[in-house]
């Protein structure tokens, strides 16, 4: 009788140590959870819902006009920031390679302050030749929680995101040592899995609108 | 593979079990909706228990085995960092020294010593970066104000490492933010020393994250910031240690 209470005590010992170790990882998750500030906006593996946005003049196009037919690539670029602008000739090499194979490239301004003329201007000066739409009120930054630029999303040709991050590892091109974005696309491109979807680098933050 | 892939149930069988296991888990695993369910919600829990203890084992381990090759490695970083340490007055004179550190060293510094626990303030900055710029100066009144009273304060420049000697060290000087150790980032892979400081953070400048005295991430702020905030987050952190 007296070893059956000792047993029944020791359960119960177990199961409260349990319950508090659990209710303690439970407390520190929500403590960590209070600092992600950041929505993350569209998950890998999410649709992407259709959106309409103007150019640089002023004409409104819709995702759905203008993805490829194999996937879409959205870069977050921007007029003033030199990360974005150190990648200027590798997202137009991108946008005129995988053009011819189906895949398109859309830029998109999100910078509070730059004006669609800056934008234009700038991506004649550059020698940017993708259509680059203005994202006057964040409205699909914030859809895709783009917060960097430059900043890429790579969608399949069924609009669902299957990377988001960076197009490569370093800002100066003789220094890349991974193509994560161009990876990515040839493997969706190839109907394989993608090995990541996700890298990030580090970048200008996009200016939101107060 | 296929059961990496597939619900709560699959990744664990995967994990633990070989493939004929999984076979049989899987013709009877689907009876057992609510196991899913349990799983599902609480896998992360799951994981991070076990995670504690793997972790726990594994300092008990480290901390009874002499001193490895690892271990020396980590005796040096924390030689070079303690490098950095001068006097206050020989740095005032010194022209400001800028360290080159990669993502290892970056979430050595990261660290806080047990003997003398410190909050660490970090902040990631550029000379590219305009609002990088615009908010030093304050960052530099904050050092003032609060190092005397027991904070750490570090400075973390992503500029080209060609910057070393050039623009980063100038723009210190400019800001006054001589006495405040510096350090120039120089990693092949940001994405690791993204994770390094806050698997949330997505990289983006500037970027300034407070750790507790136990290197517990306090408080975080993308963008320029709001002095107000930053101090009444370091005031906290202060009285609570």
């Amino acid at each position: 009788m007296r070893k059956m209470q000792f047993r029944i005590l020791f359960f119960g010992l177990c199961l409260m140590l349990a319950a508090t170790a659990w209710q303690a990882i439970g407390v520190a998750s929500n403590r960590t959870s209070n600092l992600q500030t950041k929505d993350s906006g569209t998950a890998v593996g999410g649709a992407v819902a259709d959106f309409k946005l103007p150019d640089v003049a002023g004409k409104e196009h819709t995702l759905a006009a203008l993805r490829g037919q194999k996937g879409t690539v959205l870069i977050f670029v921007s007029v003033q920031c030199p990360v974005s602008n150190g990648y200027n000739k590798r997202m137009e090499k991108l946008a005129q390679e995988y053009k011819a194979r189906g895949v398109n490239v859309v830029g998109i301004n999100a910078n509070d302050g730059e004006t669609p003329e800056m934008v234009g201007e700038h991506a004649t000066g550059a020698g940017l030749t993708f259509p680059i739409l203005k994202d006057k009120g964040n409205k699909v930054a914030d859809q895709l929680g783009a917060l960097v630029t430059p900043e890429a999303f790579f969608l399949d040709a069924d609009n669902k995101l299957v990377y988001r991050g960076r197009i490569d590892n370093s800002r100066d091109e003789s220094e890349v040592a991974t193509n994560d974005l161009r990876e990515v696309v040839d493997a969706t491109l190839a109907g394989k899995p993608a090995v990541k979807t996700e890298a990030r680098a580090f970048g200008c933050t996009i200016r939101r609108v107060s | 593979m296929k059961y990496l892939t597939g619900n709560a149930c699959h990744r664990i069988t995967a994990l633990v079990a070989p493939r004929t296991f999984c076979q049989w888990f899987d013709s009877c695993c689907s009876c057992h909706s609510w196991l899913n369910v349990f799983l599902n919600r609480y896998l992360k829990r799951l994981a991070l228990s076990a995670i504690f203890s793997i972790t726990a084992f594994l300092i008990i381990g480290i901390s009874a085995v002499p001193a490895s090759p690892q271990a020396r490695q980590t005796k040096r970083v924390a030689a070079a960092k303690s490098s950095v340490k001068t006097t206050p007055q020989k740095k005032a004179a010194m022209k400001p020294t800028v360290r080159v550190i990669n993502d290892v060293e970056l979430a050595m510094l990261l660290r806080r010593d047990p003997q003398q626990p410190r909050p660490l303030l970090v902040n990631f900055w550029a000379t590219w970066c305009v609002p990088c710029r615009d908010e030093f100066p304050d960052l530099v009144r904050i050092d003032e104000q609060y190092r005397p009273r027991g904070l750490d304060f570090i400075t973390v420049s992503l500029d080209d490492v060609s910057e070393l000697t050039q623009n980063v060290p100038l723009f210190l000087r400019q800001v006054r933010g001589e006495r405040i150790p510096a350090y120039l980032l120089n990693a092949i892979d940001p994405d690791a020393a993204i994770t390094a400081v806050d698997n949330m953070w997505r990289g983006e400048l500037p970027a300034t994250f407070l750790f507790d005295a136990r290197g517990q991430l306090v408080f975080k702020h993308s963008g320029r910031i709001k002095p107000d905030e930053l101090i009444a987050a370091i005031q906290k952190v202060l009285s609570t240690e």
